[in-house]
C-alpha cells in the first residue's frame, strides 16, 4: 500500500480509529497494528508476508537464545543463523540474477560456454530495510548491548510496524521495541504535529517529486540521443530533486504517521544538499542507513582503530557495499565507489590542506559538495553505463552538437525548484522544521498547510511508488 | 505554537480553495467523466477470465471502443460485451493475451484500423506498448491498486478536478497537465504536436462515446482533425507482414480452441479516410487479412447503410451514429449467423 493513495488514507482512518476506541486495552492495540501492518504489507502482494514471518521468527528465536546462552561458539551459531536467513533472502530475491549474469559473464570470460535463464524473481518491496532492522536487533542482542524484546508481539510489531516498513527509517531495537512496552496516546499537538508531517511528506513526494521533476529525469535518462549539456545538467539536478523529495518525503510521511499513533521515530534526512563535505552528507543523508553502515560495517571492518591505510580501505568497502545495497546493478556499486572516493579524498584534504569553514566560503563548499553529489547520481540514475557515460560526457562539454530535448519552460521550472531546494537546505541546515514552526505565526502555519493540501489536491497523483521501495 | 488553530485554518481554507477550484472548472464547461485507465481495463479485461461462449469481447483501436456501444450492443443482443479496445493501440497484444493468458473461447470482435492494426509488432513501438501496458498491469495489479481505483470511481463521477487521463489530454486539469501546456519558445527540434483534446466521455462499465462539442463545435473537430494529419505524416511505413504472421498464429489456436474471430472495419472520413486509401490501401491490406484470416468480417464500405456515415473529427462516430452502427452491424451479423451466441 502507498502512503500516497486513496486506499492508505481509508486504511490510516480506520487504523486511527481502532486504536483511539476504547475497544482494545494496550496489548488488543499492538495486536491491530500488528494485524494492519500485515494487511499494510500483504496489499501488495500476500504471499510475501511470509518472508516477514520468517524473518521475524528466525530473530526472535535468536534474540531470545542470544540473551541466555554463555557459550561463545553457540553465541556466534545463533548470530550467524539470522544472518544466513536474512542475507540469504537478501542474496536470493535482490541478487539473484546479479550474481547469475555475472557469473555467466565470468565462465564466458574464461572461455567457459555457459548460459543460464534470468531467475525472474519478483522483489519482496522493502527487503533491504527490514532485514537490515531485524539483523541490527540480533547483533545488538550478540554484542549484549541491548535487552531482549519481552514479548514477541513487542518484537514482530518492531519488524512490521508499518509507518516504516517498506523504506526506513531503519529503527534499531532500542529506539522502538521500548515504546511499545507502554501504552501510547497521541497528544493533541503531536498528532496535528503528525498530520501535518504528513501533509509535507505527500506534499514532497506527489507535488515536487512527481509532479514537477520526475517526467525531466524520465525524459533525459531514458533518451538515447547524445544530449546538449544543459540537458543533461537540467535532467540530473531533477533526479537529484526528485530522489531527495522522493525519499525524505516518505520518511516525513512514515514520522508524522508513527507520531499520530504516539510512537517517536528518528529523523533521517537533515537537509542533506546544503553539507559541507561528504563526511557532513552522510550525517545528513539517509541517516538510518548510512549509521547501520557505520555501526555494522566500517566499525566492525576495523573503522579507524588500525591506521590510515586500513581505514580508507574499510571506509571503501562500505560505500560499496552501501551502494550494492541499493541495487544489483554495476552502476549503483560504481555510485557507492564514488562516495568513497569522495571520503577518502576528503579526508586527505583535511590532513594535508586544512582550511577553516567560515560564513564566506561555507556556500560555496556546500554548493561544490552538492555539484559533486549530483554527478554520483548519474552513475544511480541510469540503467546502464554507456547511458552514464553519455550523460557525464554531456555534461562536461565533451562532446559537441547534443540534441536538446527539454523546452525552455521545463529548463526554468527545474532550476527554480533546485535553486530553492538548495537555499532552504542552506538556511535549515543548523535548525529544525519543528523549530522554525515554533517561530511562525499558527496563520501563516496554517496558510502554508493549505496551500500545500491543495496542491496535492490538485496534482492528484497517479499513485507513483516510491523510487525507495526498490532497495 | 497553537496547532488547532493552524489546522482550523488550514482545513477551511482547502475546502474553499478547492470548491472554488471545482466550480471553476464546471464554469468553464467541464463535466465529470471516468477516466480512461488501465485500472478500467484491468476490470473489463478480468470478466474474460470467466467468460462463456457466449460471451464477446472487443478488441480494437479507438475507433472499436467509440462506434461499437456496449449499452447499445446489450440493449439488442441481451447480452453486455466486453470491451477491451484501446486508444492509439494495436490489437494483436491484446488478442495475444487472451488467447495465449485464458481459456476464453466465446467471439472476439477485433477493430481494424489499418494504421493502427498493420503498425509494427515492435515492442518498444507506441501502439504495441500501449496495449502491452494494459495487459501488464492487468498481470500485475495489485490489491491496492483495486481498491484505490474503486475508491477513485466515486470521486471521478462526481468531480470535475479528477481528471489526470492517462491520456495526457491538452486539457487535462491536473497540476501536471496545467504545467506541460506552459509554453517558452520552440528549443528543442521536434515537431510540435498540435493540442489534443480530449472527445469522448468514459463511463462504466468501459465505454466511450463522442463528446457533444466534438459534433456542434466545428473548430474543436478540426483541433483533433490536426492531431491525426500530425501523426499520419509522422507514422512509420507499416509493418504488414510480422503484424499479419503474429495474428494469424494467435488466430489459428484460437480457432482449434472453437474459438469466433469478427473483424470489423468501423467508418472513417475525410482526409483521414483519403490517407489511409493511400497509405494502407483495402486491397494490399484488408482484402489480404480476410482473405488469410477466413473469418466472417464486415468492411463499412460494404454496407449501403454504412458507408455515408460521416466522422466529425473524420475517424470516430457521433453518440448518435455510433449506436446506429453498433445497431446495424448486429443486424448485418445476425443475418450472417456470424454471433453465434445468439
Amino acid at each position: 500500500m502507498l502512503f500516497n493513495s486513496l486506499s492508505f488514507v481509508l486504511f490510516l482512518i480506520i487504523v486511527l480509529a481502532l486504536y483511539y476506541t476504547k475497544l482494545f486495552n494496550w496489548t488488543g492495540k499492538k495486536r491491530m497494528l500488528l494485524l494492519s501492518s500485515y494487511i499494510f504489507y500483504g496489499m501488495w502482494n500476500p504471499p510475501l508476508v511470509i518472508l516477514l514471518w520468517i524473518s521475524t521468527i528466525v530473530d526472535w528465536t535468536a534474540g531470545k537464545k542470544l540473551a541466555v546462552e554463555e557459550n561463545q561458539k553457540k553465541r556466534k551459531m545463533w548470530l550467524l543463523l539470522s544472518m544466513i536467513v536474512n542475507l540469504g533472502f537478501l542474496a536470493f530475491f535482490k541478487y539473484g540474477d546479479f550474481f547469475l549474469e555475472n557469473f555467466v559473464i565470468l565462465m564466458n570470460a574464461f572461455g567457459i560456454d555457459f548460459q543460464a535463464q534470468p531467475m525472474d524473481i519478483i522483489l519482496p518491496m522493502g527487503i533491504s530495510f527490514y532485514t537490515f532492522q531485524t539483523m541490527s536487533y540480533t547483533i545488538d542482542m550478540y554484542k549484549r548491548k541491548i535487552e531482549p524484546a519481552r514479548t514477541f508481539l513487542d518484537f514482530a510489531l518492531y519488524v512490521t510496524f508499518f509507518p516504516q516498513l517498506v523504506a526506513g527509517p531503519i529503527v534499531r531495537a532500542k529506539e522502538l521495541i521500548s515504546q511499545f512496552y507502554e501504552e501510547k496516546r497521541a497528544t493533541t499537538n503531536q498528532f496535528i504535529w503528525g498530520l501535518f508531517l504528513l501533509t509535507i511528506g505527500l506534499f514532497q513526494k506527489i507535488v515536487l517529486a512527481d509532479t514537477l521533476l520526475a517526467d525531466t529525469s524520465d525524459t533525459v535518462f531514458g533518451s538515447d540521443k547524445l544530449l546538449h549539456g544543459v540537458d543533461a545538467w537540467i535532467g540530473t539536478i531533477a533526479f537529484s530533486g526528485q530522489i531527495f523529495f522522493d525519499f525524505a518525503g516518505y520518511s516525513t510521511c512514515a514520522i508524522g504517521i508513527a507520531l499520530m499513533l504516539g510512537i517517536i521515530l528518528p529523523d533521517n534526512f537533515k537537509y542533506p544538499y546544503a553539507s559541507l563535505g561528504f563526511s557532513d552528507l552522510w550525517k545528513r543523508w539517509h541517516i538510518s542507513l548510512s549509521s547501520w553502515l557505520k555501526d555494522y560495517l566500517y566499525i566492525p571492518l576495523g573503522g579507524n582503530r588500525h591506521g590510515i591505510t586500513r581505514m580508507y580501505v574499510a571506509l571503501m568497502l562500505t560505500m560499496l557495499l552501501g551502494g550494492l545495497w541499493h541495487g544489483a546493478e554495476w552502476t549503483f556499486i560504481v555510485w557507492g565507489g564514488l562516495h568513497g572516493t569522495y571520503l577518502i579524498l576528503e579526508r586527505l584534504q583535511r590532513r594535508y590542506l586544512p582550511f577553516e569553514i567560515t560564513k564566506w566560503n561555507g556556500m560555496f563548499l556546500a554548493f561544490t559538495t552538492f555539484s559533486c553529489v549530483n554527478i554520483t547520481w548519474v552513475f544511480f540514475r541510469a540503467r546502464s553505463f554507456e547511458t552514464a557515460w553519455n550523460m557525464i560526457k554531456s555534461m562536461f562539454y565533451m562532446q559537441t552538437g547534443g540534441e536538446k530535448i527539454l523546452d525552455t519552460f521545463t529548463i526554468l521550472k527545474v532550476s527554480v525548484i533546485i535553486a530553492i531546494m538548495f537555499l532552504c537546505h542552506w538556511f535549515m541546515r543548523n535548525t529544525s522544521m519543528k523549530e522554525v514552526s515554533l517561530k511562525t505565526s499558527p496563520y501563516v502555519l496554517g496558510i502554508i498547510w493549505a496551500i500545500m493540501t491543495f496542491l496535492i489536491i490538485i496534482a492528484q497523483g497517479s499513485g507513483e511508488q516510491f523510487i525507495y521501495f526498490q532497495f | 505554537m497553537n496547532l488547532k488553530q493552524s489546522l482550523i485554518l488550514a482545513v477551511a481554507i482547502t475546502l474553499i480553495a478547492t470548491a472554488s477550484w471545482e466550480l471553476y472548472w464546471r464554469s468553464k464547461g467541464f463535466h465529470p467523466t471516468v477516466n480512461d485507465e488501465k485500472a478500467l481495463w484491468a476490470l473489463a479485461r478480468k470478466k474474460v477470465e470467466t467468460g462463456s461462449k457466449s460471451d464477446v469481447v472487443i478488441l480494437g483501436a479507438s475507433r472499436a471502443y467509440f462506434d461499437i456501444q456496449v449499452d447499445k450492443w446489450r440493449e439488442d443482443t441481451g447480452q453486455e460485451p466486453i470491451q477491451l479496445a484501446s486508444t492509439g493501440s494495436s490489437p494483436l497484444p491484446t488478442f495475444h493475451d487472451i488467447v495465449n493468458n485464458t481459456n476464453f473461447s466465446g467471439t472476439v470482435v477485433i477493430g481494424v484500423t489499418p494504421g493502427l492494426f498493420f503498425s509494427t509488432t515492435f515492442p518498444g513501438a507506441s501502439p504495441w506498448k500501449r496495449a502491452q501496458s494494459k495487459v501488464e498491469y492487468y498481470e500485475d495489479e495489485t490489491y491496492a491498486q483495486k481498491l484505490n481505483f474503486q475508491l477513485s470511481i466515486p470521486l471521478q463521477e462526481n468531480l470535475v478536478f479528477m481528471s489526470a487521463d492517462e491520456e495526457e489530454w491538452s486539457d487535462d486539469i491536473d497540476l501536471k497537465s496545467l504545467l506541460r501546456n506552459v509554453s517558452i519558445g520552440h528549443r528543442t527540434s521536434d515537431p510540435k504536436m498540435p493540442p489534443f483534446y480530449n472527445f469522448g466521455d468514459v463511463s462504466i462499465p468501459r465505454n466511450i462515446s463522442m463528446m457533444p462539442k466534438t459534433v456542434k463545435d466545428t473548430a474543436f473537430a478540426n483541433s483533433i482533425i490536426k492531431v491525426w494529419h500530425f501523426f499520419g505524416k509522422g507514422a512509420p511505413p507499416p509493418d504488414k507482414a510480422s503484424t499479419m504472421a503474429f495474428f494469424l498464429e494467435d488466430l489459428k489456436k484460437f480457432k482449434a480452441r472453437k474459438g469466433t474471430v469478427i473483424l470489423v472495419r468501423c467508418p472513417s472520413s475525410g482526409g483521414v479516410r483519403m490517407g489511409e486509401k493511400m497509405g494502407l490501401p483495402r486491397e494490399e491490406f484488408w482484402d489480404e487479412l480476410v482473405k488469410k484470416a477466413q473469418v466472417k468480417s464486415y468492411h463499412f464500405e460494404d454496407y449501403d447503410q454504412l458507408k455515408n456515415l460521416s466522422c466529425p473529427e473524420e475517424s470516430h462516430l457521433s453518440l448518435e451514429d455510433a449506436n446506429y452502427f453498433t445497431s446495424e452491424i448486429i443486424k448485418i451479423m445476425k443475418a450472417d449467423n456470424a454471433l453465434t451466441n445468439l
